[in-house]
This record gives C-alpha cells, structure tokens and sequence, in this order.
C-alpha cells in the first residue's frame, strides 16, 4: 500500500498509533489507522525534510491522544463486573455438581447480565453446558462400557471392549469437558464490561 | 490578568465540532483529509488534527453520516463523507439552536443586556 512510499517518521507514527488503538473494537482501530494513514499519505511526500514531515505530525497531535478522543465517555464507563456477573461464571463452572439447577441459575444470570453480548452468552452457555460437572456425565457414559471385570474381581481382556481410537475419543471428550469451561469462565471474566 | 480557563475553551469547541463536520458536509460529500483541512483552517476550532479522525468514525456509527469508497485521480481510493437524513435535520436542529445561542451571547457581550 502506500505506506512503502511513506517517511520512516510516518510509518512510525501509524506503528505508534496502531499500538494505541490496541483496545478499540477491531474494526474501529482498523479504520481508525487507515484514515489516519491515508492522511499521512496525502499530507506528506517522500521529498519532505524530515522537519517538514514533523509538523505533519505535531498537527495531527499524540496518537495516544487520539485513541483517548475515541470515546470521551469511555474510561468513565462503570466496570460491570459487579457480583451478578461473578457469581454467573461461578456457577456456570461448578454449578453443574448441584444436580444441574445450579448451572442453569448460572446460564440465567449469564443472559440476564449487560456486560456480555450475544456472541459471549453463546459461548458461555455452549462451551460446555453443565460446566466442570460435564465431565461427570462423560465418566459415568464411559465407565458403564468398561464394565468388563470378571467375577473374580480381576481384570480380565475384554473382547468386545472398547478399541484404541475409541478411547483417545473419550479422553479427548473429558479433556473438552475440563478445558472448555475453564476457559470459557476465563474468556467471560475477560470480555464483561 | 485572568486567563481562561483552556478547559472550559476546550469544552466549547469539542460541543460544537461534530456539528461544524456536519455543516461542511451539508452540500456535498468529501474525504476525510479534506475535511480535517478545512476545519483546520477555520481559526481556533481545531487543535489537533487527528482526533477528527474518531470523531468521523462516531458519526458514522451514529448514523448521521455515512460513507462509500471512491477512485482517486491520485494514489487510492478514498473514503467519502455525506449526511444522511438524520444527519440533515440533526444540523437543522443544531442550527437553529446555535443562532438563539449566539444572539443572546452576542447581545449580552456587546450590550451587557438582551435586546
């Protein structure tokens, strides 16, 4: 693009903004960065003196004052995450172990509260629905086909039983059923604002 | 001597900038440099250039303008400003609320009294 053409102070300059506007919504800091380029790019040309390209800059003003004049209101925003939200995400992860209704009081709070949006209600209730507690029900689903002990109380080579890709298949499951919530109440306790 | 308070200068300007983006977009559309220039060079309205450039992105978001990409005779293509209906009778409204305004500022400041 045009910034090959651009001086180094420039590029520079559009790095620097780039890093500020690291906390901006994607498609904000995208825009954000292509106006100011494309400003650079017009305001400047490659024959300037290295002064002359510096009063571009100073016009332009401090590009982490200019992510701060994004929002005014932003940095006074209230942080939401107050013990409705806390206590969603607690439950959502051990809820589970009080025969499901603590999961589900869990969801409800996840999808009552204004500090996630639709996208992170999906996640917070789909990965993994009952939480830790999933992994119970992929133990017992899983133990009741290793039912495979002789009378004697030995272990004893079951014919029938489950074959090597079937158990990787489970231990991949129980690992969903651990990692997936875990995450998933990190990834909450990230994007509640 | 007294000296303003740059705050409360600062404050007065950052009220009326949006509507004076809007006013330069009434007639016609532009690009965002354009725009940054002229308001520019208007005397003390604008200190820092680049924060137009969020200000720009606000007003889109809320829906008062909208913007399409367009050919450049010169280097790329541009991204193009223009009001949308909100945006016109959100200036008329300005408009007509800026001139009670500055009547009876102006009034009070040349005459100490309303006229």
């Amino acid at each position: 693009m045009t910034t090959t053409t651009m001086h180094p102070l420039a590029v520079d300059y559009v790095d620097r903004l780039d890093r500020a506007a690291r906390r901006l919504p994607r498609g904000e800091r995208r825009e954000l960065v292509e106006e100011v380029s494309a400003h650079l790019s017009e305001a400047t040309d490659p024959g300037m003196s290295e002064a002359e390209i510096k009063t571009v800059l100073d016009r332009l003003g401090d590009p982490e004052d200019i992510v701060e004049a994004h929002w005014p209101d932003e940095p006074a925003r209230p942080d939401r995450r107050g013990v409705h939200e806390w206590t969603a995400i607690f439950l959502l992860l051990f809820g589970g172990f009080l025969v499901l209704i603590g999961w589900i009081a869990g969801a409800i709070l996840l999808w009552t509260s204004r500090a996630w949006n639709t996208r992170d209600k999906l996640i917070g209730t789909l990965i993994v629905p009952g939480g830790l507690a999933s992994t119970v029900v992929v133990a017992i689903l899983t133990g009741t086909k290793r039912k495979c002990i002789s009378a004697t109380g030995r272990p004893t080579i079951c014919t029938p039983g489950p074959s090597t890709a079937h158990s990787i298949l489970e231990i991949a499951l129980f690992a969903v059923c651990v990692v997936g919530p875990i995450f998933t109440a990190v990834y909450l306790a990230r994007r509640a604002r | 001597m007294v000296a303003i308070n740059e705050g409360v200068i600062s404050q007065l300007r950052r009220g009326v900038l949006e509507f004076c983006v809007l006013a330069l977009l009434r007639d016609e559309e532009r690009y965002g440099f354009d725009i940054v220039r002229a308001l520019s060079a208007a005397d003390g309205l604008v200190t820092t250039e680049g924060t137009l450039y969020p200000l720009l992105g606000r007003l889109r978001k809320e829906g008062v303008v909208e913007t399409t990409w367009r050919e450049s005779p010169s280097g790329p293509p541009r991204r193009y400003y223009r009001l949308t209906p909100s945006g016109h009778s959100l200036l008329n409204a300005f408009t007509a609320e800026w001139m009670r305004f500055r009547d009876s500022v102006n009034s009070l400041l040349d005459t100490g009294a309303i006229k």
